[in-house]
């Protein structure tokens, strides 16, 4: 695909708030991106010309923010309505290999989707939730910028550029970002993961080591940061890329004002893996 | 109800009462005030009984209600208006583009930008009820700045408590303790704030014991906006249709504004739940993203929020500016709930609302977009040649006046007495200047507020480029200002809120030339040219001629410094009866300063980078009131810290000069704790340490160290010796005093202690109290 041709959409919806940020990363980098409510797929009080399908795009992107003000569990409404509009179609989008990125309560979205983990290729939907990103450990929103080690060997198309075993730094700010599987499933979960090359990011301390609050801001289980379905192409993170597009974005950054930011990899590697698609 | 046979029940299919003023007397004239809850005198009332002498009829009770609101202190500035003028207003720059008129100030950003200032109270509602005040005092000023056709870029708030320590049994009846409010305040901005999406960037906590019975929030945000797009908060014209969008209209916040007139007393609580609104952020994001799209597609010919007094306020000042008159049809408004009286919708300040004017043949495409963004929006009345209001309730006309006689209100320029102040110095050396320190480190004003600040999504939106915590990750220090940069261009807004209440409260003059001192200050530490500023009037009962006293002398004193530096004061706030019968607040002149980076890649941090020298610019005197020395060692003094705004000026731009042509690793300004805290911050944000040496300054040792003399600033620059001598040659004063190195603070025959030491002092300081 060239370039020009590739069209990204962030889907928002009342209470997403960074998808501004989001497409301006994507169209910084030369694609079309745009923020689309998701009721330009469904509604009829939507003038044509605003009118949209899943399928106009080669890209979904669930931003960060509180959608639908994350009152009953932070990404549960988002993903009820996308459930109830667009599931068969997310479905094919996705065994097609089309990429979607859940960033913040975007990968709230994708965990209550079913579409993380996603350990079967086949349904890329599970039924039922198969695992929760619950209250951090602190007990309260917290915003900080965090290390994460990315180890991922390959599979996830959204990191293909960031060397196995490099550090980043992307910052988080969320109240509900600890990674938790089903009780007794831990271990289990946590194999599969790592035989199926899904972990991909994990917080680490200054050092690289992996470490306990605040390094590890939620006290997710193994350090998870974000992980990829068994496929690949859905890739849930709670740390925010967008907000370390460019290097003035970072804490200390005025030391070394001209270098790119952490998070520009993320994009970038999407944008080439669709490029070759 | 004390005058109940005033009252008659009017025949309509709804409820509305005739009220009789006519003939009531003037014991029954303050009654009705009472019963209705108008918190307007007796002169006001007479002022009424006037007009409808003249109209030959008796008003309803919707029109009193009106007046009510219009003439309000906190609508109409009745007490202020007069002392603004003559102080504070009328700073010319070409910049500004509309500074006090309208609900924010704008100005200027670039060529094709402006930037939208507001700043306010919503102390009141927070001493109640501290979540739903603080949440919707964010939701307020967010209007504020969306109805100029700007997209809010970053919230500030300064928050002023009781102190934390406070015994459970020393709390008065009715009072909330410190830390629950605390708690309160802070979840709600939070709440509020990072569901919105807008970035909480800055902003200030002081504990005050003058602050227990009356806590003061302030909430202040920043828009940008290009230019051709700013937005006028009146009517476009006559024929222009007013369109009502945002949520429903319900009982919550009735008689807010005349709450927010009058002091708060133990049975407050119990009277005045009702006047909290109910904030919901989620009907505010998509407003948000409505309001602009129909701005961008230019389809608003006016825009304000609406605010204290509701419909009622909203409508009359819209009218009032562009000198038209309206109809408004009462029973279009979307309500929360069955069997509201006309005069409850009318003033009700129901959250989350804006009106437009439209256009006629406009109002199908802005219905259009605001339902695309499941926005509930209504045509509620449209705008008429006369300078009449009148409303209509289910065919019924139940309100007919002058739109000038509601709005152009009373004005006061209430008695005052100035305040004197004997000067006293009892200070010595204290015994440990160590321990000493690591008090004033510890202690709620100075440490560190990382627990508040982390609870804030400070970096939404992802334009926040210094952040409020800067130095090395998770071993952070404060900076003096956070910097936002809202557009694609290098160009930045520095950002910092300021007050020393404990200056203000010994002497309300100096300490309010402080203020203003530190808040230039800190805009010129990050590179910042200092641009204009906003201000939130925080003072006691205007009534008693003593807080009267403290507001005048406050007010001089911001308009000497401001004219003086040619800063200009685009937007404010003015918040009376901050007072209870346990007293009044400090005077509070919370000032909320802009500063411009040219370019955000020369902008400086204040954590040492261990690459320079340490020099002091500015003259230290022994100026000890108000300072936290005197609050830890208890010694006193009333010498509060001089300035003078040329003074200020000639060292503003010898620092902005010497930005340009030094390398300069970091800055930062010398406030509370003097010199000894500013140095410990910078070597805790830097986790690196200094050496420094005193003895080539003139003066006692705990003078040096302690005194908060104003216009100082600390910075690490690679050249020490030419940075001096170039600050000399504009007649500024500049010590070299050392280097940064090693692991501790060193102070050559006074101290020495670990960077580590210090961190834990000041990391710990109010986390003691709030727990992690």
């Amino acid at each position: 695909m060239e370039l020009e041709e590739i069209r990204v959409a962030v889907l928002r919806i009342e209470g997403t708030n960074c998808e501004d940020e989001t497409v301006k990363a994507f169209r910084s980098l030369g694609v079309y991106a745009e923020a689309v409510h998701l009721k330009q797929f469904y509604s009829d009080m939507i003038r044509d010309e605003e009118q949209r399908s899943l399928f106009d795009y080669h890209c979904i992107v669930f931003p960060g923010g509180f959608s639908a003000g994350d009152y009953v569990r932070a990404g549960a409404i988002f993903s009820a309505r996308v459930k109830s509009v667009l599931k068969r179609d997310l479905e094919e989008f996705i065994r097609e290999g089309y990429p979607i990125l859940g960033i913040c309560n975007g990968f709230q979205v994708l965990a209550e989707l079913g579409a993380l983990p996603g350990f079967d290729e086949d349904k890329p939907l599970a039924d039922k939730p198969e695992m929760a990103l619950g209250i951090n450990e602190s007990n309260r929103f917290e915003c900080r910028p965090t290390f994460l080690k990315h180890e991922n060997g390959g599979k996830c198309v959204f990191t293909r550029k960031i060397g196995k075993g490099k550090m980043v730094m992307f910052p988080v700010a969320h109240a509900e970002g600890r990674v938790i599987f089903p009780r007794g499933k831990e271990e289990d979960y946590l194999e599969r993961l790592k035989e199926n090359d899904q972990v991909v990011f994990r917080y680490v301390d200054e050092r690289g080591n992996y470490a306990g609050y605040p390094w590890n801001p939620n006290g997710s289980i193994y350090n998870i940061a974000g992980i990829c379905n068994v496929k690949g192409n859905v890739f849930g993170l709670m740390p925010h890329p967008e907000r370390v597009f460019w290097r003035y974005q970072h804490p200390n950054w005025l030391e070394n004002p001209e270098s790119p930011g952490d998070g520009r990899a993320v994009f970038e590697s999407v944008i080439e893996y669709l490029r070759e698609f | 109800m004390k005058a109940k046979h005033r009252y008659k029940k009017v025949d309509v299919p709804f409820e509305l009462y005739e009220i009789d003023v006519l003939n009531a007397t003037d014991d029954e004239l303050v009654a009705i005030s009472e019963d209705l809850g108008l918190a307007l005198n007796l002169d006001e009332m007479k002022k009424i009984k006037e007009y409808f002498k003249k109209k030959g009829r008796n008003p309803y009770d919707i029109e009193l209600q009106s007046i009510a609101q219009a003439w309000s202190e906190h609508c109409c500035y009745k007490s202020s208006k007069c002392y603004l003028r003559e102080h504070l207003f009328g700073i010319e720059k070409d910049y500004v583009i509309s500074a006090i008129k309208e609900d924010s100030g704008v100005v200027e950003f670039d060529e094709e930008y402006a930037y939208v200032v507001a700043l306010e109270s919503h102390n009141h509602p927070s001493a109640i009820e501290p979540y739903g005040g603080a949440a919707t005092g964010i939701g307020g000023i967010l209007r504020d700045v969306l109805c100029m056709g700007a997209q809010p870029v970053a919230l500030i708030d300064p928050l002023f408590f009781g102190r934390l320590d406070t015994p459970e049994d020393r709390i008065p009846k009715g009072t909330k303790h410190p830390l629950y409010l605390l708690y309160g305040v802070v979840a709600g901005i939070r709440d509020y704030g990072n569901r919105v999406g807008i970035p909480t960037i800055a902003g200030m906590i002081f504990f005050d014991d003058s602050y227990l019975t009356n806590c003061l929030v302030n909430v202040g945000c920043i828009g940008i906006v290009k230019k051709k797009n700013v937005v006028p908060s009146k009517v476009g014209g006559v024929g222009d249709l007013f369109v009502l969008a945002g949520g429903a209209t319900g009982r919550d916040g009735i008689h807010g504004v005349t709450f927010a007139s009058a002091e708060l007393d133990e049975s407050s609580e119990e009277e005045a739940r009702g006047a909290v609104q109910l904030g919901n952020p989620i009907m505010k994001e998509p407003l948000i993203h409505a309001c602009l799209e129909v701005v961008e597609k230019g389809l608003a010919t006016g825009m304000k929020d609406l605010g204290g007094g509701g419909l009622s306020c909203v409508i009359g000042e819209m009218s009032l500016a562009s000198g038209c008159g309206a109809e408004v049809w009462l029973d279009k408004v979307p309500l929360k709930e069955e069997g509201m009286a006309p005069w409850e919708i009318w003033i009700s300040e129901s959250q989350e609302r804006m009106m437009l004017t439209v256009k006629p043949e406009h109002v199908d495409e802005v219905l259009y977009i605001f339902q695309k963004w499941d926005v509930p929006a209504t045509v509620i009345g449209k705008a008429t040649a006369d300078r009449i209001l009148r409303i209509y309730y289910k065919g019924y006309k139940v309100y007919e006046m002058d739109i000038d006689f509601v709005v152009k209100a009373v004005e006061y320029c209430r008695p005052y007495v100035k305040r004197k102040v004997r000067a006293i110095d009892e200070t010595s050396p204290p015994s440990n200047y160590a321990k000493v320190l690591l008090e004033m480190l510890g202690h709620p004003n100075v440490a560190s507020k990382e627990w508040v600040v982390r609870q804030y999504d400070h970096e939404v939106r992802a334009c926040t480029v210094i952040k409020p915590l800067q130095g090395k990750i998770n071993r952070e220090g404060h900076g003096d200002c956070a910097v936002i940069k809202p557009t694609d261009s290098w160009r930045g807004i520095a950002v910092t809120a300021d007050v020393n209440p404990w200056m203000t409260k010994i002497d309300p003059f100096w300490g309010t030339a402080s203020s203003f001192d530190e808040m230039v200050r800190n805009l010129v530490a990050v590179n910042s040219i200092p641009h204009s500023f906003a201000d939130c009037l925080n003072f006691g009962n205007p009534e008693k001629p003593e807080r009267m006293g403290e507001f005048v002398e406050c007010v001089k004193a911001l308009g000497w410094m401001a004219k003086g530096f040619g800063l200009p004061c685009v937007s404010g706030n003015v918040s009376f009866y901050n007072e209870t019968p346990y007293g009044a607040v400090a005077p509070t002149p919370t000032l909320m300063g802009i500063g411009i980076v040219e370019d955000i890649r020369k902008a400086v941090t204040s954590n040492f980078k261990g690459k320079g020298e340490v020099v002091l610019v500015g003259e230290t005197l022994k100026e000890f009131g108000g300072s936290l020395y005197c609050a830890i060692t208890g010694q006193k003094s009333t010498i509060v810290p001089k300035t003078s705004p040329r003074r200020l000026k000639k060292y503003v731009n010898a620092m902005l000069e010497a930005f340009r042509r030094f390398k300069i690793y970091a800055c930062h300004d010398l406030s509370e704790g003097g010199l000894a805290i500013a140095l410990a911050e910078m070597c805790i944000g830097g986790g690196i340490g200094c050496s420094i040496d005193l003895s080539g300054l003139k003066g006692e040792d705990y003078v040096k160290l302690f005194s908060e003399s104003n216009t100082r600033w600390l910075v690490e620059v690679e050249n020490a010796e030419e940075f001096v001598r170039f600050m000399a040659e504009r007649g500024v004063k500049a010590y070299h005093i050392g280097s940064v190195e090693g692991d501790e603070l060193k102070i050559r025959n006074l101290l020495s202690i670990s960077v580590e030491k210090l961190d834990d002092a000041w990391r710990n300081g109010l986390v003691r109290f709030t727990g992690w």
